[in-house]
C-alpha cells in the first residue's frame, strides 16, 4: 500500500524546505493532505483514526512541536467536522479545503501587515526580537509605504536568528541595530514599542515565542512601553500553559542539575578563552536550554492577527469559535 | 430631494464646524436622525448604493470635525443596521415571486445539525473550516421592504439613544453603596444621572475636583447638591491628598478607543493615576455611541488644546510675549488605569471591549476617510 512507504515527517521537511516562506502549521496540513491524497481507507472511521495517527506521527517527531500542533489540530477539528460524510466525499473535501488553505496561508500575513501598519508610527523606535516571518512582513509593508522608524534587533541566541532580520531590514534600507539579549533593558527606554512574532498563542491569550521572548516583555511591562504580538490565527493552539514547565516542549533534560561529580567538562575559564572551545560549549548549552517560552497575557498588549487586532482576552472566544 | 439633503448635510457640517453643537450625545443624536433623513428622502434601488451613500455623507460629516469620533461612530453603526437588515431580508424572500425560500426546504436539516460558528472571511482559518456557501455578500440585489425596514432599525436605535441615561445610570445601585466616598471630575451628564440614580436611595459622599480652568467641577457640585448629595470640591492640586479616603473613582469621558483607552477631559491622567497608587477602582460611565473601533496609533495627536485665556488673562499680562501658555483640554487616558466601563448594555472590562466592537460595527468602516 503506498502509504505505508509515504513518510509524513520526511514530507513536512520537503515541503518546509522548499518554500522558505513557509511557516511550520502551513507545511502541517499540506503534508496532511499530500496523505489523505495517497491514503486508501474504506471506511469513515478507519480513515480519521489513520489521520489522527499521522498526525500524531508528525507531532511527536518535531522537537519544537508547538506550531505544528496548530496545524495538525486545525486539519483534526476540519476531519472531525465531516465525520458524517462519506470517505471519498470527506477525501477529496478535505483535499480541496486543505489545498486552499495553504494557497491562502501566504497572503493572510498581508492582511495582517496591513493591520498592524497604523501602529507604526513616522520617527518610532521598534525593539524586534529574533526573526519572524510575519514581523518581517509587517515591517517591510511600513517600509515601502515610506514609513521611517528604526529597529533594535536582539541577537536571539543560540540561533542568533537576528542577525538574519537585521540582513532583511538593512537590505529594506530600515535603519538597525543588533543587540545582545541582555542588553534588553539597556535599550528600553529608547524603544516606542517591542514587536515579537509567535510560534503559537494559547487558549489565555498568551504567546509562545522563541526564548527570550518572556524576559522582554516583563521589562517592557516595568516600562511601561506596549509589547505586541502579531501572529496569524492558524497559530492558535489549544493549550493553556500556567507556567514555562507546562509546555509541551519542556523535557526533564532541560536546564536540570547534574551532580557535582558527574560534571564532566569544566566550563570554560576567562584565561583561555578560545573561541573554539566557546563555540562548543554554546553548543553544549542550545541542547539542555529551552527553545521556546511561555509569555503569560498580563503582559501582552495586543495581537495583531488576521481576525482583527485582539487583546489576549480576544483570543480566547476565538479559540471557544474554533473548538467548542 | 437631493438639494434638501445638501442643505440639510451643511448645516449640521457648518454647526459642527462653528461648534454650535458640542456635547457628544448631542452630535450623536442630530447625525443619526440626519443619516435617517437621508436614507428616507433620497433615491436608491440596492443596499450597495445606499451605503456608498452614506459613506459619502458621513465622510464629510466626520471631516467638518475629525477629532471628534461620535459623528464616525453613528455612520459605522447606521452603515453595520443598513448591511444587518439587507442580510437578514435578502435570504428570507425571493424577488421574483415573493415566496420564502429559505425557510422551507432548509429548516429541518438546520435543526438536526448542530450550530456551526461562522468564522469571518479574513480568517486564515476559513478556507479550512469555514462553509463556502457563506461569501460576502453582494448588496446589489434588489430587496423588498428594505427601505422601511432600515429606517425602522434606526428609529429603534435613535430610540436607544435618546434612552442611554437611563440605562446607564439604573445600575448605579449595583456600584455605588451606602456612606461610600465617590470622587469624579469635571462635568460628565453621564456621571451626574448615574450619581442621581443611586441618590435617590442611598446616601454618599461625592468629592468633586474643580477642574481649572474650565471649572466643569462646579457645575457637577451645583447639579449634585441640588439632588440633595453631600457634595465637596476640591482643587485639581488636591487629588491625590484626597484620594486616601475615596472609595471609588466614577468618571464621564468624551470617547472609548478600540483598546479601552479614553479621550477624556484633561486631569482624568492625574485622578486615574492617583487612584492606581491607592488602589481604588476606576468607573467610567459612557454611552455605547462613543466606542470607536480606533486605535489609539498616536497619542498626542488624540489630545486637544484650546485657547489659553482663560489660563492667562490676555489684557492683563504685560509679559505675555515672554512666556508661553499651554491649555490642554482633553487627553489620552491608558486601559491599564481602567477597571469598569459601564454602557447602556451593562458593566464591561476594557479587555471585553473587542466584543462589543464586532457586534456593533462592521470592520470594512473602520476607516471611513480611507475609502
Amino acid at each position: 500500500m503506498a502509504h505505508e512507504e509515504f513518510s509524513i515527517y520526511q514530507s513536512y521537511q520537503e515541503f518546509l524546505q522548499s518554500d522558505p516562506d513557509m511557516s511550520m502549521p502551513v507545511a502541517a496540513v499540506q503534508s496532511l493532505v499530500e496523505f489523505i491524497r495517497q491514503s486508501q481507507a474504506s471506511t469513515m472511521s478507519e480513515f480519521v483514526v489513520m489521520v489522527r495517527d499521522a498526525a500524531q506521527v508528525l507531532k511527536s517527531s518535531a522537537r519544537n512541536s508547538v506550531s505544528l500542533a496548530a496545524g495538525c489540530d486545525l486539519f483534526m477539528q476540519a476531519v472531525t467536522r465531516m465525520a458524517d460524510a462519506n470517505v471519498e466525499e470527506c477525501r477529496q473535501n478535505l483535499i480541496n479545503r486543505g489545498t486552499k488553505f495553504v494557497e491562502k496561508a501566504a497572503s493572510c500575513r498581508e492582511s495582517i501587515a496591513e493591520l498592524g501598519e497604523p501602529f507604526i508610527r513616522d520617527d518610532s523606535t521598534i525593539l524586534v526580537h529574533s526573526y519572524s516571518r510575519v514581523v518581517m512582513t509587517l515591517l517591510l509593508r511600513a517600509a515601502a509605504h515610506n514609513r521611517r522608524f528604526r529597529v533594535y534587533v536582539t541577537e536571539a541566541r543560540p540561533i542568533n536568528s537576528g542577525y538574519r532580520t537585521a540582513a532583511q531590514l538593512r537590505q529594506a534600507g530600515i535603519p538597525c541595530t543588533v543587540v545582545l539579549d541582555c542588553a534588553v533593558g539597556y535599550i528600553m527606554e529608547e524603544v516606542d514599542f517591542v514587536l515579537v512574532g509567535a510560534e503559537g498563542v494559547v487558549e489565555n491569550g498568551g504567546l509562545i515565542n522563541q526564548i527570550g521572548s518572556y524576559q522582554i516583555s516583563i521589562v517592557a511591562k516595568a516600562a511601561r512601553k506596549p509589547f505586541y504580538a502579531v501572529a496569524e490565527s492558524y497559530k492558535f493552539v489549544r493549550l493553556f500553559p500556567l507556567n514555562q514547565f507546562d509546555l509541551p516542549t519542556h523535557t526533564a533534560q532541560i536546564l536540570s542539575f547534574d551532580s557535582p561529580q558527574s560534571v564532566a567538562s569544566p566550563s570554560p575559564s576567562l584565561s583561555d578563552t578560545n573561541s573554539m572551545e566557546l563555540d562548543g560549549a554554546a553548543l553544549d548549552l542550545a541542547k539542555t536550554n529551552p527553545e521556546v517560552d511561555y509569555t503569560p497575557p498580563s503582559f501582552i498588549t495586543l495581537l495583531f492577527t488576521d481576525l482583527g487586532v485582539l487583546t489576549p482576552s480576544g483570543v480566547s472566544d476565538e479559540l471557544i469559535k474554533l473548538y467548542y | 430631494m437631493v438639494k434638501d439633503v445638501n442643505f440639510l448635510v451643511e448645516d449640521l457640517v457648518a454647526k459642527l464646524k462653528r461648534r454650535q453643537i458640542t456635547g457628544s450625545y448631542t452630535i450623536a443624536l442630530e447625525t443619526a436622525k440626519l443619516l435617517r433623513q437621508i436614507i428616507s428622502v433620497t433615491r436608491w434601488s440596492t443596499a450597495g448604493a445606499l451605503i456608498d451613500r452614506i459613506k459619502q455623507e458621513g465622510c464629510r460629516l466626520v471631516a467638518a470635525q475629525p477629532k471628534d469620533v461620535v459623528v464616525a461612530n453613528i455612520v459605522r453603526r447606521v452603515l453595520h443596521i443598513i448591511r444587518e437588515v439587507y442580510t437578514e431580508n435578502r435570504d428570507a424572500v425571493d424577488e421574483d415571486d415573493g415566496t420564502i425560500l429559505a425557510a422551507a426546504p432548509v429548516a429541518p436539516q438546520a435543526l438536526l445539525q448542530p450550530q456551526q460558528p461562522s468564522f469571518s472571511i479574513h480568517s486564515s482559518m476559513f478556507p479550512l473550516l469555514g462553509d463556502h456557501a457563506d461569501l460576502p455578500a453582494d448588496y446589489t440585489r434588489p430587496v423588498h421592504n428594505l427601505k422601511s425596514e432600515i429606517i425602522q432599525e434606526i428609529q429603534e436605535y435613535i430610540e436607544e439613544l435618546e434612552n442611554m441615561y437611563s440605562n446607564v445610570s439604573s445600575q448605579a445601585m449595583d456600584h455605588i453603596h451606602s456612606n461610600e466616598v465617590i470622587m469624579t471630575c469635571g462635568y460628565s451628564k453621564t456621571v451626574e444621572s448615574f450619581l442621581k440614580f443611586a441618590a435617590k436611595k442611598r446616601k454618599f459622599k461625592v468629592i468633586v475636583a474643580e477642574c481649572a480652568p474650565t471649572f466643569q467641577g462646579h457645575q457637577t457640585a451645583l447639579a449634585l447638591t441640588a439632588a440633595g448629595i453631600d457634595t465637596t470640591v476640591i482643587p485639581d492640586a488636591s487629588v491625590f491628598a484626597m484620594m486616601a479616603r475615596v472609595n471609588k473613582v466614577i468618571l464621564g469621558t468624551s470617547a472609548i478607543l478600540a483598546n479601552g483607552g479614553l479621550i477624556a477631559l484633561s486631569g482624568t491622567q492625574t485622578m486615574v493615576e492617583a487612584a492606581k497608587h491607592h488602589s481604588i477602582p476606576v468607573i467610567v460611565c459612557a454611552g455605547l455611541f462613543k466606542l470607536s473601533p480606533v486605535f489609539p496609533f498616536d497619542e498626542e495627536s488624540l489630545s486637544t488644546e484650546v485657547s489659553p485665556d482663560s489660563v492667562l488673562d490676555f489684557t492683563k499680562g504685560h509679559f505675555i510675549s515672554e512666556v508661553e501658555v499651554i491649555n490642554p483640554f482633553s487627553s489620552y487616558v491608558d486601559p491599564s488605569f481602567i477597571d469598569l466601563f459601564i454602557t447602556n448594555l451593562g458593566g464591561h472590562p476594557p479587555s471585553y471591549l473587542y466584543r462589543l466592537l464586532n457586534e456593533n460595527y462592521d470592520a470594512e468602516d473602520t476607516y471611513l476617510l480611507k475609502s
